[in-house]
């Protein structure tokens, strides 16, 4: 497949920039995630009055301290200083490497072992069809060899059915917990591992019908033309022909669409207020009480990636994906105008690392909700309203 | 079908992360309903009661302090005032002043540990750290006062072993008037939070009946519509010369305990702002014979602690240097024993809210 007014690519070629599509996504994904447990730290701590992760690489010892010590000889404050704390994730990744992986003796050791692995990678997995940026990002030089004149597209599989991808592919997370919870052979991880199903499980029909109002708006399944279409401009075909644009009043179900969708995201990714499969202060820690090392950790970057997927979602289909203004408020700029009426790959992640910042937001300032009460939440209140948005969004389309 | 049930069976502690110390509750759970809760205490033992048998009255307070660690001020009050019942000596009245400040300015400081545990456990972090804030400005009063932070050791028989230091006053006074404030802000994050009424609304409910027949007191007696409160009850140090109000509610539920205490932090500001106001001149020590020897005497001393109330039953026997017989009536041991009736029938964190809202201290259950 090759992107419009570009040269037919070799199969090499193909290959080779699927390859390099793939690991500039899982790039991102891998830098986002340490990056976002350091925010996480630094946000709470200043929510809760303290600094937050301060003790790597500011003091006098260890492997920065000649640095520091050089610069406060010379009268300055030692430049790590500033970003103290910063580090630690790298310290986090390096001791979950070295721990001692223990798999407990009663555990059902195969499902036990393959649990965090397919939640990893059913987050993970969703990033294949995730579109940073509409056509092409940028074009391989010529020096370059093999890969000269090659397109390099910002999405890495441009397929036409991707919102179905990320919804097949993101419950499947769910089996890992489930799994990981029962394979544990011990009682608070089953209790988790139960009210993950229960919860999940429930959470993803109203999840799933908030994201069919923008199906139905658009007539689309593939991210990269939705992202355009709800931002509320026009898509064309190649020669020009207008095929869809959505009615000015499709912004309402956008907008309400937008917090139901947000809310089973929080219920989804497990975060609070809805983080029953892990309730630290009922379940010790829920689903993965038994898990240590980097079996532990597949779970913990399965959460934040999860969180990175959902805030992905969340600013494509309802925050104007790569465009400036949300919720199909983008027809209003001229697309003539330069920056701010082009698409920008910034905006994009500028809108995903907005939304990680609700998250950790939410987490510092609400309590947790029970359990039958997260069930209530979702079956009395988003499921009827979701519908309602739904319906609502079908009324404008083919009633205007 | 199979046919028959079976119940899980799962300990909730000793090494649990809202369990407040060593508590160790078996539940019995049919899903995530609790059929049965047991709590087993004990952990904790250290033999307090004995140990002070065996110490003079002057070593004994010490012991005290390691009971309630939250409130050791208010447990050294209480000692002090059953050894100078049983020994016949008076107080000045200064004393009597600074001992009633410092005991409250600890059940505001045992109330917030309170808060930021309770309101953790329901998942609400934050509130944690505002309230440790406050009380970190308690606890270096504490310091200049006493030299300690947490166990005090504050008080002696006969008065205080010195006067407030210089300095105490003011910082005292900059406390009160920014403290409302940071109630205020609590109450902001939690008192009209839809997710903290949810979880507390109703949830381990304790009628009056129930709780005077399983001996709780405190703000879970309070709470239920009933005000009993030594202060006003039976006064001691300087109550009967403050003005304050009881709180009650009579919800009875986990909500109206959380509205009760709030009340509190605000009535102890008060008889604080009383104590700084009205502070008699005088000595703060009383004149004592070189040796301290009981009579044969036989006290119950209760004391309003911030969980309920604290007895101290002290047999002195006659030329007695030390007790003859020590008991302590824990308000967190009574108080304990309506769990079980509070949460069967609940869900699991049903529990968490219930332990949150009993406030125990394991120290001072187990002693």
């Amino acid at each position: 497949m090759s992107a419009p007014g570009f040269p037919e690519m070799t199969l090499t070629q193909t290959l080779l920039i699927a390859a390099l599509q793939c690991i500039a996504v899982t790039a991102f994904v891998f830098v986002l995630v340490p990056l976002t447990t350091f925010a996480e730290r630094k946000v709470l701590g200043y929510l809760q009055v303290r600094l937050g992760a301060t003790r790597i690489a500011s003091g006098l010892h260890g492997l920065t301290g000649g640095l520091n010590r050089g610069m406060w000889a010379m009268g300055k404050v030692p430049v790590l200083s500033f970003l103290r704390g910063l580090p630690f994730p790298i310290a986090d990744v390096l001791k979950l490497f070295v721990k001692e992986d223990i798999v407990p003796d009663k555990a059902d050791r195969l499902v036990f072992i393959i649990a965090p692995g397919l939640t990893m990678v059913a987050s993970l997995a969703v990033f294949a069809v995730i579109s940073f940026y509409p056509g092409v990002l940028f074009v391989f030089p010529h020096w370059v060899p093999i890969l000269g004149g090659c397109p390099f597209a910002g999405t890495a599989a441009d397929v036409n059915v991707g919102l179905l991808f990320v919804t097949s592919i993101a419950s499947v997370g769910v089996y890992g917990i489930v799994l990981g919870g029962w394979a544990s052979n011990s009682k608070f991880p089953l209790l988790g591992g139960l009210r993950s199903a229960a919860q999940i499980v429930s959470y993803e029909v109203p999840l799933t019908l908030s994201l069919l109002a923008p199906v139905v708006m658009a007539g689309s399944l593939n991210l990269r033309e939705l992202a355009r279409i709800l931002a509320g401009l026009p898509l064309m075909d190649a020669s020009g022909q207008l095929l869809t644009q959505i009615h000015p009043l499709q912004s309402i179900p956008l907008f309400i669409g937008f917090f139901i969708y947000l809310t089973c995201g929080f219920a989804e990714t497990n975060r609070l207020p809805f983080d029953m499969p892990e309730a630290e202060n009922e379940l010790v820690a829920g689903f993965h009480t038994e898990y240590s090392a980097m079996r532990f950790a597949f779970f913990y970057l399965a959460e934040y990636t999860n969180m990175i997927v959902v805030s992905a979602m969340a600013s494509t289909l309802f925050l104007g994906g790569h465009h400036l203004l949300p919720f199909g408020l983008q027809r209003v700029i001229p697309e003539s105008w330069p920056i701010l009426g082009t698409p920008n790959l910034l905006f994009f992640v500028g809108k995903i690392v907005f939304l990680l910042f609700v998250f950790i937001w939410v987490r510092g300032t609400l309590p947790r909700y029970r359990y039958d009460q997260i069930m209530a939440v979702a079956w009395k209140y988003l499921l009827p309203l979701s519908l309602v948005n739904l319906f609502l969004a079908a009324l404008i389309r083919f009633a205007w | 079908m199979f046919g028959g049930t079976e119940y899980m069976e799962i300990n909730m502690g000793p090494q649990h992360p809202s369990t407040h110390g060593v508590l160790r509750l078996k539940l019995k759970l049919d899903g995530e309903t609790v059929i049965s809760c047991e709590p087993v205490i004990g952990y904790l033992h250290r033999g307090v009661e004995k140990i002070c048998e065996n110490k003079t009255f002057f070593q004994g307070q010490i012991w005290t302090d390691r009971m309630d660690y939250c409130s050791a001020i208010g447990n050294n009050l209480g000692w002090a005032e059953a050894v100078e019942k049983a020994l016949g000596v008076t107080v000045p009245r200064r004393a009597h002043y600074i001992r009633t400040l410092l005991a409250e300015f600890n059940r505001i400081a045992s109330h917030l540990v309170w808060l930021g545990t309770h309101a953790m456990d329901i998942g609400a972090l934050t509130v944690f750290l505002y309230t440790f804030r406050e009380r970190e400005e308690i606890m270096d009063l504490f310091e200049d006062f006493c030299g300690a932070r947490l166990t005090t050791t504050a008080f002696r028989i006969g008065g205080l072993g010195q006067d407030l230091p210089a300095g105490f006053e003011k910082a005292a006074r900059a406390f009160l008037a920014r403290f409302p404030a940071c109630i205020e802000e609590y109450e902001t994050l939690l008192s009209e939070n839809r997710i903290w009424k949810k979880r507390t609304i109703g949830v381990a409910k304790l009628n009056a009946e129930d709780a005077i027949a399983l001996g709780v007191t405190g703000p879970m007696l309070r709470a239920a519509g009933v005000a009993y409160d030594i202060r006003k009850a039976f006064p001691y140090a300087a109550y009967a010369e403050m003005d304050f109000e009881i709180p009650t509610r009579t919800e009875a539920d986990t909500y109206a305990r959380y509205l009760v205490r709030m009340a509190e932090l605000r009535q102890s500001c008060r008889i604080i702002a009383q104590c700084l106001d009205g502070l008699p001149e005088g000595p703060v020590m009383a004149k004592l014979p070189k040796s301290l020897k009981s009579e044969v005497v036989e006290i119950y001393h209760p004391t309003e602690s911030p969980k309920g109330e604290l007895g101290y039953y002290l047999v002195g026997e006659k030329g007695g240097t030390q007790p003859y017989r020590f008991h302590v009536r824990a308000p967190g041991f009574a108080n304990l024993q309506s769990l079980a009736p509070m949460v069967e029938g609940g869900l699991v964190a049903d529990v968490i809210a219930a332990v949150g809202t009993l406030d125990v201290v394991l120290g001072e259950i187990d002693r």
